[in-house]
């Protein structure tokens, strides 16, 4: 029997249950529902769940056993749910808790969902750490992590420096963040103090739109656009150089694709600022603009660099702009008008054609990528650490 | 209602500080006040009284413009503050606003240290030429709102980490730091208890000889207590206004005497 057929019989089976289940517990009240313990349908509900929970965990267990293809495997897990069925028909009585037990069972469900969640996050760290000792067995660590050149070599002998790649990263992002935190937050400020509602039922959605433009879009508008704007007005004017990919390129556009991340963010925290220490500056006789830098500003403050270092987030892990943007050279160096790389760039270039996954030229993408992780997960965790702390500040 | 005060002779002389006429207060289509003339003295407690919804923060935000605000409200009328019409172009309501001070029915200090709470309006209307001269008006506001024992020894700690009868308190100091000319507070002891209650009574009865002082209240005994004039609301209407004694004692139109023996509202 296939896995197609099983599901189709457990689903009609589920229905039949619910009706039976339903109609066993009317029966048994001498169909006044109001001298059972639990509403009808809850009976159906339980019949439901027995049915389905032992047939889908056993299938679930064949998978992870490598037997789902075995044929036993459907009839086996038909069998379960049918006993299981027949056990909630079976637990049907005026004094059966049947609402309690079916809560119960939707509490399990919500338990486990998170279960996975964590447990995914879990196991990429985990595979992500496997990989990376690899790599370290192979290659000093103090050589990947205070080496200043990166020159792969699939013939061996690499230099696999990871410094060109941090400072391009952070060089990009820094940008990114001069760009968007002053347009994001003068933004949000402009749109939760000054605007009129109708102006801000327009315009906040459209500023969230530009979160959700692909970022290859932005690589291409950096590539097309921006980089050879930069390069015939700035850099060879000013002798800076003559590459259209440059950090400067990258950053700028980068920028603009974060803005919505801060303003969003700031605009909902600067609206929690209750009315009333608004209220309590005008009557003061401070102006609005007095109110919004002395009193507003300061209260979402914590809220503000939360809303930042999300961004922050988001600007260190970008990849499409910046290979569009920025280029694809490892370098380090001052000059925002040269081209430079990050990170995630050397991350897919490391694992793109011909691999052999022994090989540390290979392996270094894991060691990089944990970096990453650890570096943006360090930034979420400060984020939402001060984020919340700012919350407790009203209540 | 047996909790009576004489009222004071230097009233009947003080000269008027805000005179009301013709006062009309719209929300949208809603109607909240109608007509009302009120004239408050100088250096007097005037007392709004009425049902909660009959308009007295409506009207009390009327006298310093804070239902600028408010997008949807209209004033219509003259109020007059020292004979000048508040509501006349050349008026500026951030200025209007430093003269006559608000507290507010809820405590709202800022996030930002006691010190820095009361340092508020001298510092952003430049009234300390030092820092010394600034701690004193802090320590001053302090002590006249009966707070400066509770605080002295932490002016760095936030005021949001006071308690809410300390908070009320705090809010009051700031008010009076920037030196107004008329305090407005909106039931500023609704968040009290009965001690720190009778402090803010005490204090208000203080800032009578420098102020005048508006206060929205519902407790009937602390109008009686405080004021010397009090206004009776209904409906967005003013139904009476007159010197406190009489209105409790002898109130003229039958709305005030059923509001204050307990029968309307
Ligand atoms: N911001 C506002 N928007 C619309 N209508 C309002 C607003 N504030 C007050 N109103 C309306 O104006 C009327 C008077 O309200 P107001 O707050 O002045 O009453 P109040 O006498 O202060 O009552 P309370 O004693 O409960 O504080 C009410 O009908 C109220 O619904
Ligand atoms: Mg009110």
């Amino acid at each position: 029997m296939t896995l197609g057929m099983v599901f189709l019989i457990l689903a009609a089976l589920a229905l039949a249950g619910f009706f039976l289940g339903r109609g066993r517990a009317l029966a048994v009240a001498g169909g006044d529902a109001r001298r059972l313990h639990s509403l009808p349908s809850y009976f159906g509900w339980q019949a439901v769940l027995f049915l389905a929970l032992p047939a889908l965990g056993l299938t679930a267990l064949a998978a992870f056993g490598g037997v789902l293809r075995h044929p036993a495997t459907g009839w086996v897990a038909l069998g379960l749910g049918v006993i299981g069925m027949g056990a909630a028909l079976w637990n049907t009585g005026t004094e059966v808790r049947a609402r309690n037990i079916v809560e119960t069972c939707v509490k399990g469900l919500l338990i486990l969902s998170s279960f996975i969640a964590i447990a995914t996050t879990l196991g990429i760290v985990l595979s992500m750490l496997f990989e990376t000792g690899q790599f370290f067995r192979q290659y000093q660590w103090t050589d990947f992590f205070f080496g200043t050149v990166w020159q792969p070599n699939f013939r061996g002998g690499s230099d696999l420096g990871i410094l060109p790649l941090l400072w391009g990263t952070l060089y990009i992002s820094v940008i990114a963040l001069l760009v968007a935190v002053p347009i994001g937050l003068f933004a949000a400020i402009y749109m939760s103090e000054y605007a009129g509602p109708k102006f801000r039922s327009f315009a906040k959605p459209a500023i969230e739109m530009l979160a959700g433009i692909p970022t290859i879009v932005y690589g291409l508008f950096a590539l097309i656009t921006v980089g050879p704007m930069l390069r015939d007005y700035f850099a060879q004017p000013l002798g800076l150089g003559t590459s259209a990919s440059s950090v400067m390129t990258a950053g700028l556009v980068m920028g603009v694709m974060i803005i919505p991340f801060v303003s969003s963010l700031s605009d909902d925290i600067i609206n929690a600022v209750p009315q009333s220490l608004r209220d309590g500056s005008l009557g003061l006789g401070a102006t609005q603009s007095e109110t919004i830098r002395l009193v507003v500003l300061p209260a979402a403050l914590p809220g503000i660099v939360g809303a930042v270092l999300l961004a922050a987030s988001r600007a260190v892990g970008e990849t499409m702009i910046v290979v569009l943007g920025a280029g694809a050279a490892a370098k380090l160096s001052l000059n925002p008008f040269e081209a430079m790389t990050t990170m995630t760039v050397k991350i897919v270039s490391q694992l793109t054609g011909d691999t052999d996954f022994a090989a540390p030229e290979t392996l270094v993408a894991f060691a990089l990528g944990l970096t990453l992780f650890v570096f943006t997960l360090g930034l979420n965790v400060l984020a939402l650490y001060i984020v919340r702390k700012y919350r407790e500040q009203y209540e | 209602m047996n909790v009576m005060r004489q009222t004071d002779d230097a009233t009947a002389t003080a000269e008027i500080k805000i005179a009301a006429k013709g006062v009309q207060v719209y929300y949208g289509d809603n109607h909240a006040i109608k007509d009302v003339d009120v004239d408050i003295a100088d250096r007097t407690v005037t007392a709004f009284i009425g049902p909660s919804g009959c308009g007295k923060s409506t009207f009390l935000r009327c006298l310093n413009r804070m239902n600028d605000t408010i997008d949807i409200c209209r004033v219509e009328g003259k109020i007059t503050l020292d004979g000048e019409d508040i509501y006349d172009k050349r008026v500026d309501p951030v200025q209007l606003r430093a003269k006559v001070g608000m507290v507010f029915q809820k405590p709202n200090p800022f996030p930002k240290s006691i010190y820095d709470n009361v340092a508020y309006g001298p510092r952003i209307h430049g009234l300390a030429r030092g820092k010394a001269e600034l701690d004193e008006i802090v320590e001053n506001s302090l002590r006249r709102a009966a707070l400066w024992g509770e605080v002295k020894d932490r002016l760095n700690a936030p005021g949001t980490g006071l308690s809410g009868g300390q908070q009320q308190r705090l809010c009051i100091a700031r008010a009076v730091a920037t030196s107004p000319e008329v305090l407005l507070m909106d039931e500023p002891c609704s968040a009290l208890d009965p001690i720190a209650t009778a402090q803010v009574e005490e204090l208000i009865d203080e800032l009578r000889s420098r102020f005048a002082v508006v206060i929205v209240t519902h407790s009937m005994q602390q109008a009686a207590r405080v004021s010397q004039k009090t206004a009776f609301f209904h409906l967005g209407n003013l139904v009476e206004f007159g010197e406190t004694g009489q209105i409790f004692t002898n109130p003229r139109d039958p709305r005030t005497e059923s509001y204050i023996t307990g029968r309307i509202g």
